[in-house]
């Protein structure tokens, strides 16, 4: 008794304020809390919203337990848009060939108040008019649905992508042994497949976790799908308080730069950038294979605008807790006794200002990755 | 991927290439070169070709439209008169991707047409920058297509990959009209006094342990993109704009920087699945973008006999009209299959036709060799009857 009394106390301790009252919320099912710190935080906020914390949100979550983050972000409605943001990325249903209609728009709502499974999701993304002009021809299309919805390679499944391009020309036949003769027949076959919940799980687990999926685990998780697509959700729970997403957040990528533009906008402005701003800027980014030099163009372009807001020089009374601050927020990561012992006597230069220290982070290859 | 935060100094610190500087880098890593990369090195180095524009014509081109209407591409129809024409080059009905791709790798790809992933195999950039020594800013990619087609400027084989990849321009991402406004709206950087430039130098050079990022050389990159958005780029219009956006960022590249090899990736003749007009429409356009850029090589006169053409289409288009009066790509006719390859420079023959079948994956080594590397792992081969 004394002892389970001590893991509650600890528990709540853990939790902070308000730890015990959450601790006992029925919708919290994962063992022992993972309290989030900078680089958990940051790393799950751009992993289930890609963007980083708003202040608030990071004063809000910072020591609370993993678990009861994804409790919340799981139902709100910002996790599903971007959700369906990454989907339509993958299809490459950007810009010009962004599906622009309401069965499509609802879809975040809907899979926050889980009205709708992914599986439904994608097979809507797949049937709006979008997907049929980014994809011209039964050649394309086909082509399209059997690479990226089931993960096959046309040229070793040449049979069925004639009987698929057939079928998409209105003519009958056996698509993955299922029959239909229509272009909606072929997509609500291909999508019904076991192969297309292959794809996703394991596409999905690679995006959250950023390894290959074990084998095993993967085949178990396609199982489960199946039975119930609602599953979805479940397992992207597990997915983040595994100790494989631990590694994630240790092992930092290259932030694609539609991440890189939200970080930037919400570390420097406080706010996320309309989607105009974002699609523009996007657009330019995509354009480059080295996009450092033009990162580092707009970053300076965002600081030297005067909307950012950073203390005067002699405001700072504590220069090593300003710049240990800006570490954290901006790094997710303390900095090293060397580097603040760098940037420390740098600051005290006169020509050095607050500018120059936002600069240089914002700028470094560090912080375009996440 | 590990994020490589070298990867980008490199590029900054390589785009700032001194002319002096580069020639006797190349002569030293000529002798260090192993044997069979020395002897191509060598036997470019006896060409008068010193720098190839090669075109990925792409977007699905039948010859029907270019060589089978002479009057839709008269700039081609020149070229080919001074040069040489391969009437039967071979593709692969890969999706656009993997066939643009399979010109640059000299192997056949098979990629998912949205497939945005690098390949596995060394890229012609990389095989130039490897063996002939070449710094990045000699290599350039300008392409129209977007993200996928960055996935162009290298590979990822163990021996190549980021460190020998092509500089990558998208003309329609970096230079659109929309983007430029938003620079407008914010602003331009302001430009930081010596001293401050050098303290965050040393800022940034603090940062994990890495090296200091040049500051001079940033602001050289940054002042090119600045000076391409205020020089019409971003205004260009029409049906073809972001092809015309590509030819006219490589126009700018090569008069200005004079890199070793220009690539441009075109696009937007893929229309012609909904439109067969707009198709021969923006080839067209194409064929005259591409006109300015000849004018202006032959105007510079450090280009103009030094200068190589290669241009040809990823693939065709069907033999006959869809449903919606376009061209789809995918009935495996000859219209689809084979295309024409044309060549012009210096070292090539003049007005000659060569009817043999060659192959799309024969421009790899060809380029290579022109510049002096050798594409060991490409299955193609030098195109025949090329030269003089």
């Amino acid at each position: 008794m004394r002892a389970a009394a001590l893991a509650l106390a600890l528990f709540g301790l853990a939790f902070g304020a308000g730890g015990e009252a959450r601790a006992q919320e029925a919708s919290t099912e994962a063992a022992p809390a993972r309290a989030l710190d900078d680089a958990a935080l940051r790393a799950a906020c751009f992993d289930l919203l890609g963007r980083p914390p708003l202040e608030a949100e990071r004063t809000a979550w910072l020591g609370r337990g993993r678990h009861e983050f994804l409790d919340h972000w799981l139902s709100q409605c910002e996790t599903w848009s971007h959700w369906v943001e990454e989907q339509l990325y993958f299809f490459l249903l950007i810009d010009n060939f962004r599906p622009e209609n309401e069965r499509v728009e609802e879809l975040p709502a809907l899979l926050a108040t889980e009205k709708l499974d992914v599986r439904t999701a994608i097979h809507r993304i797949a049937l709006s008019p979008s997907f049929d002009q980014r994809n011209p021809g039964a050649d394309t299309f086909v082509t399209v649905v059997m690479e990226q919805l089931n993960g096959l390679r046309v040229q070793k499944n040449v049979r069925e992508l004639e009987v698929g391009k057939g079928m998409y020309d209105g003519r009958p036949g056996m698509f993955f042994g299922k029959s239909g003769s229509t272009q909606a027949d072929l997509l609500r076959i291909a999508i019904d497949d076991r192969s297309f919940v292959q794809q996703l799980v394991a596409r999905e687990y690679r995006r959250i976790v950023r390894t290959e999926p074990d084998k095993a685990e993967l085949a178990l998780n396609v199982r489960r799908f199946q039975r119930d697509p609602a599953v979805f959700r479940a397992l992207l729970r597990e997915w983040m308080l595994s100790v494989a997403w631990d590694a994630r957040v240790r092992s930092r990528t290259n932030a694609p730069n539609r991440i890189w533009i939200e970080a930037l906008y919400v570390d420097l402005l406080g706010r996320q950038p309309l989607p105009e701003e974002s699609r523009r800027l996007r657009t330019a980014l995509d354009g480059l294979s080295d996009t450092g030099p033009l990162r580092s163009v707009l970053a300076r372009v965002l600081i030297d605008s005067g909307q950012v807001k950073l203390p005067d020089k002699a405001e700072i009374e504590d220069p090593t807790q300003w710049i240990a601050g800006l570490f954290t927020r901006l790094l997710g990561r303390v900095p090293s006794t060397e580097e603040l012992r760098t940037f420390v006597t740098v600051f005290h230069e006169p020509e050095c200002r607050p500018h120059t220290v936002l600069y240089a982070l914002v700028t470094h290859p560090e912080y375009q990755t996440y | 991927m590990p994020h490589n935060p070298d990867r980008s100094l490199e590029r900054v610190s390589s785009f700032a290439s001194d002319r002096r500087a580069f020639v006797l880098g190349a002569a030293a890593g000529a002798l260090a070169l192993p044997a069979l990369g020395r002897g191509s090195l060598l036997a470019a180095q006896e060409r008068k070709t010193k720098h190839v524009v090669l075109v990925a014509f792409a977007g699905g081109v039948r010859t029907r439209e270019t060589f089978g209407a002479p009057s839709n591409v008269p700039t081609l129809e020149a070229l080919a008169k001074e040069g040489v024409l391969y009437k039967r080059v071979k593709s692969s009905n890969l999706g656009h991707f993997g066939a643009a791709l399979s010109i640059f790798t000299g192997i056949s790809e098979a990629r998912g047409i949205r497939e945005n992933a690098r390949g596995g195999d060394p890229t012609l950039f990389e095989y130039v920058r490897k063996d002939a020594g070449l710094r990045a800013s000699d290599v350039w990619i300008s392409t129209s297509g977007g993200a996928q087609q960055t996935n162009f400027s290298y590979g990822l084989h163990p021996d190549y990959g980021a460190r020998y990849g092509a500089n990558t321009v998208d003309g329609d991402g970096l230079f659109n009209a929309e983007f430029k406004s938003i620079l407008d709206a914010w602003g331009r950087p302001k430009a930081l006094p010596a001293k401050e430039a050098e303290l965050l130098g040393r800022l940034r050079g603090a940062i994990g342990g890495g090296s200091a990022g040049s500051v001079e050389d940033s602001a050289r990159i940054e002042k090119y993109i600045l000076d391409e958005l205020t020089s019409g780029t971003a205004d260009i219009r029409g049906a073809n704009a972001a092809d015309a956006k590509a030819i006219r960022v490589a126009r700018n590249l090569l008069v200005l920087f004079k890199p070793k090899l220009v690539s441009i990736v075109l696009q937007q003749a893929d229309a012609a699945h909904g439109s067969y007009n707009g198709y021969v429409e923006i080839v067209r356009r194409n064929d005259e973008a591409l006109g300015e850029l000849w004018r202006a090589v032959r105007a510079d006169q450090e280009l103009r006999d030094s200068t190589a053409f290669v241009i040809l289409p990823e693939f065709g288009r069907d033999a006959d009209l869809n449903s919606r009066r376009g061209l789809d790509h995918g009935d495996g006719s000859n219209d689809l299959e084979y295309v024409t390859a044309t060549c012009w420079g210096p070292d090539f023959a003049r007005n000659r036709i060569v009817e043999d079948d060659v192959q799309a994956i024969d421009v790899c080594p060809t380029v290579c060799e022109l510049l002096g590397a050798s594409a060991t792992k490409a299955r193609g081969k030098r195109l025949p009857k090329l030269f003089a």
